[in-house]
């Protein structure tokens, strides 16, 4: 018992419930207010209460209030009791909800998504022919159900890709992959109606070269920024950039070469590639995947694959990083493009997956029997001579469930990941021509669907479908929830989706009208 | 006893000799004497989260070993805002004067707050921090903390006196501060600076209390820079503390060159 409680007491949550009692003790005590926090007897009791499980003889300044004194606290008493009930009740977890895949640290939606922000690559010719932040209500019920409610240009083509919300979810950051300018969005005041507030058009010269951004990742109070390229050669050695919430630049961590591993074990796998990052924060763990640089990304998509020379150059590395310290910690060799990183989401799911787009294989990492980190090929996609080019997955919030886009023959494959060692294709369904991204509810009832890969990298001709699908999932099977054609439309290439809405644990009230 | 924190072998790791004379090996007792006493044992997790703290050890929230002081950089984020304040002695102080020459812990808190990942606990980690600080007297000497209410029409000099009386075990140990913002205006520049969201609630009478906010605990060196930035999933007792004694060796490098 003794051992229990002194584990118990060093642990997170010990620190948490006497806080809570701290803050629920004065926010409960009327005596607290204009005066010395009540009789002070909570404090004391706390004390004692410690006396009665530890009796330390020894230390005698504790020992000069005898238990007995509670009597005089009988009103405190009843409060300190109604202090622990509350405790208990607030403790119980908030029901929120938000897109599976996005970063542990980003402030909450509580209950269902309004919105579906969609980074649009623009196309020349087709409406004002720029990127684009288009806006789509998803609210259940509302006039404008699947309908674009706004849409708010950039300046010009500069292959809109990936984005992200800054951690308390008032900003929302989209990445030009190939002019490599980031496009801050306000999207706090009115989240129906994002607008672009700053642009950062000097990356390259600020990160120290690093070029290609490819989305941000919320950690607190700046936003992390996989790249995939680099301004010397426009291969794929690249790096991490991170800048503040305020839009200034931080540092730069580039990732481990085998010329410079920077003391990662896997040093002989270490080609530089970046592509996706993302954080297990109760393991301290950043893991980071792979995939090609500007050279390529920039390349006719026929062009480039009937170049052997420029095959060469695709990502063959994850690297397990010690998150806090920034540094690279391990190299696994994962052959194919590792993409998209999915984090389980239970609190004993030490492991991620991910799936490589050239091998078309699904690829988990993981914390092995001793707590080492693994990495190993658990299935293969499908058994399409050629593979099928998957290039986005979403895991499900209770790691059932696995969701893997493939672009190559536009279906949605369906995995069961109970075992993430052997999961096993449980259903699959044609989305599109072509499909790219996938976005996931909490909920695991609604997913939508886009279907752009690259400029230079989407299909021809009738195959060039450019969609928003948004379907709901009742374990079994996907159905059709609506529609939007983005090239009847004039909008573009739909790519990346993030989910908005206006109640992020609070109404949308500035502190200043606090009075 | 010598017990290393954050996972390494410095010349500023911690002794906690107070500690050991508290807890005795063999002092488990038990006194069923008492009903309200047996009330008491059925409550015991609860009650021992009231008492005083113990050193911070990896656990299934944080659970890894944190790099060793020193062993990394902590890149400058950006200078720490200045703004007027007004300390639980009814004082009027500056910001700046509480962010400069020592390391210092900056934690914009609400004393309303009931939102158990949020006020609570980062006061909680402060709390254990500053009973650490007791027993060492370089991050007695070396560090500071500051508690900073953004509820200032709530949160007045008298209310922040007994808050602090309340969510402080040790009287000794480092510095440690409670304030808020000197008027509204002030409040608003300092939280645009710090990028501190707060937020009203719809439902003021909310259990978790009337705002919102993102969590933030600032790290700010001697000479007023942020060098970190945590919140719920970041905020480790552990690495906070690697990263003040992080910066303690960068002095000591710097004072030697």
């Amino acid at each position: 018992m003794k051992a229990i409680l002194s584990d118990w007491r060093k642990s997170k949550k010990f620190v948490e419930q006497r806080a809570e009692l701290y803050h629920l003790w004065y926010r409960f005590n009327p005596m607290s207010s204009g005066r010395k926090l009540g009789d002070e007897a909570a404090s004391q009791l706390a004390s004692r209460a410690t006396l009665v499980t530890t009796a330390r003889p020894t230390n005698p300044t504790k020992m000069k209030t005898p238990l007995n004194h509670l009597h005089t606290a009988r009103f405190s008493r009843a409060i300190f009791c109604a202090t622990i009930l509350c405790t208990l009740v607030f403790s119980a977890n908030v029901l929120r909800a938000d897109e599976t895949c996005s970063s542990p640290y980003l402030a909450r939606i509580d209950g269902q998504e309004e919105f579906v922000y969609v980074w649009t690559l623009g196309v020349e010719g087709m409406g004002d022919g720029s990127d684009k932040l288009v806006t789509v209500d998803v609210k259940p019920g509302s006039p404008s159900y699947g309908k674009v409610v706004s849409s708010s240009s950039v300046d010009g083509r500069n292959e809109a890709h990936h984005g992200g919300f800054t951690d308390d979810r008032r900003q929302l950051w989209l990445a030009g992959l190939e002019s490599s300018r980031v496009f801050i969005f306000d999207v706090h005041t009115n989240p129906a109606k994002p607008k672009l507030t700053r642009t950062i058009d000097n990356f390259a010269e600020t990160t120290g070269g690093a070029v290609g951004p490819h989305g941000a990742y919320a950690l607190p109070g700046r936003v992390l920024i996989p790249c995939l390229s680099n301004a010397k050669d426009k291969g794929g050695k690249t790096a991490l950039v991170e800048y503040g919430n305020d839009g200034n630049y931080i540092t730069t961590h580039w990732l481990p070469t085998k010329e410079d591993a920077r003391g990662a074990s896997g040093a002989e796998f270490a080609d530089g590639y970046g592509y996706d990052a993302r954080v297990l924060p109760r393991k301290n763990a950043l893991l980071t995947s792979s995939f090609t640089g500007w050279n390529n990304y920039t390349t006719d998509f026929g062009k480039l694959t009937a170049d052997p020379e420029a095959m060469k150059h695709f990502g063959n590395t994850m690297v397990m990083w010690d998150f806090h310290a920034r540094q690279p910690k391990k190299v696994f060799e994962v052959p194919g493009a590792p993409l998209e990183i999915r984090w389980a989401w239970g609190d004993k799911h030490n492991y991620a997956f991910t799936a490589t787009a050239l091998t078309s294989k699904l690829w988990l990492v993981y914390a092995d029997d001793r707590g080492e980190w693994q990495a190993k090929e658990v299935a293969p996609i499908s058994d399409v001579k050629g593979g099928v080019l998957p290039v986005d997955i979403s895991i499900s919030s209770d790691d059932k469930t696995l969701f893997v886009d493939c672009f190559g023959d536009g279906k949605c494959r369906v995995f069961d990941v109970s075992d993430p060692q052997k999961p096993k294709q449980i259903y699959e369904k044609p989305i599109g021509k072509q499909v790219n991204m996938v976005s996931q509810s909490w909920d695991g009832k609604r997913l939508y669907f886009t279907s752009s890969l690259l400029a230079r990298w989407d299909k021809q001709g009738a195959d060039n479908e450019q969609f928003l699908r948004g379907y709901t999932w009742d374990g079994k099977e996907l159905k059709p929830a609506f529609d939007l054609d983005f090239t009847a439309l004039k909008l573009g290439r739909p790519h990346h989706m993030l989910f908005g809405s206006t109640k992020i644990g609070a109404n949308r009230t500035s502190v200043a009208s606090i009075r | 006893m010598v017990r290393s924190f954050g996972g390494g072998t410095t010349s500023v790791s911690s002794k906690m000799p107070g500690r050991d004379r508290a807890r005795p090996s063999n002092c488990f007792v038990l006194n069923f004497d008492r009903p309200f006493i047996v009330a008491f044992t059925l409550f015991l997790p609860v009650l021992a989260a009231i008492s005083f703290a113990a050193e911070p050890t990896r656990d299934s929230d944080y659970d890894y070993d944190p790099p060793a002081p020193g062993s990394y950089s902590l890149p400058v984020i950006k200078p720490a805002a200045d703004g007027a304040l007004l300390d639980s002695n009814n004082k009027s102080v500056k910001l700046r004067d509480l962010t400069r020459g020592r390391i210092t812990l900056l934690s914009f808190i609400y004393t309303r707050c009931a939102a158990p990942k949020a006020c609570p606990y980062a006061t909680g980690v402060l709390t254990q921090i500053h009973d650490l600080s007791v027993d060492d007297k370089t991050l007695a000497k070396s560090m500071r903390l500051v508690s900073l209410s953004f509820d200032p029409e709530y949160d007045t000099p008298q209310r922040l006196a007994a808050y602090s009386d309340n969510v402080r075990d040790q009287k000794s140990g480092c510095e440690w501060s409670f304030a808020t913002a000197k008027s509204r205006a002030e409040l608003e520049t300092i939280l645009a600076a710090y990028d501190q969201a707060v937020d009203k609630r719809q439902n003021p009478a909310d259990p978790q209390g009337p705002l919102y906010h993102t969590l933030r605990v600032f790290l700010i060196d001697r000479e007023g820079r942020i060098r970190n930035i945590y919140s719920s999933g970041t905020l480790d007792p552990r690495l906070v503390v690697a990263d003040v004694k992080t910066l303690l060796l960068e002095n000591a490098r710097v004072s030697k060159q």
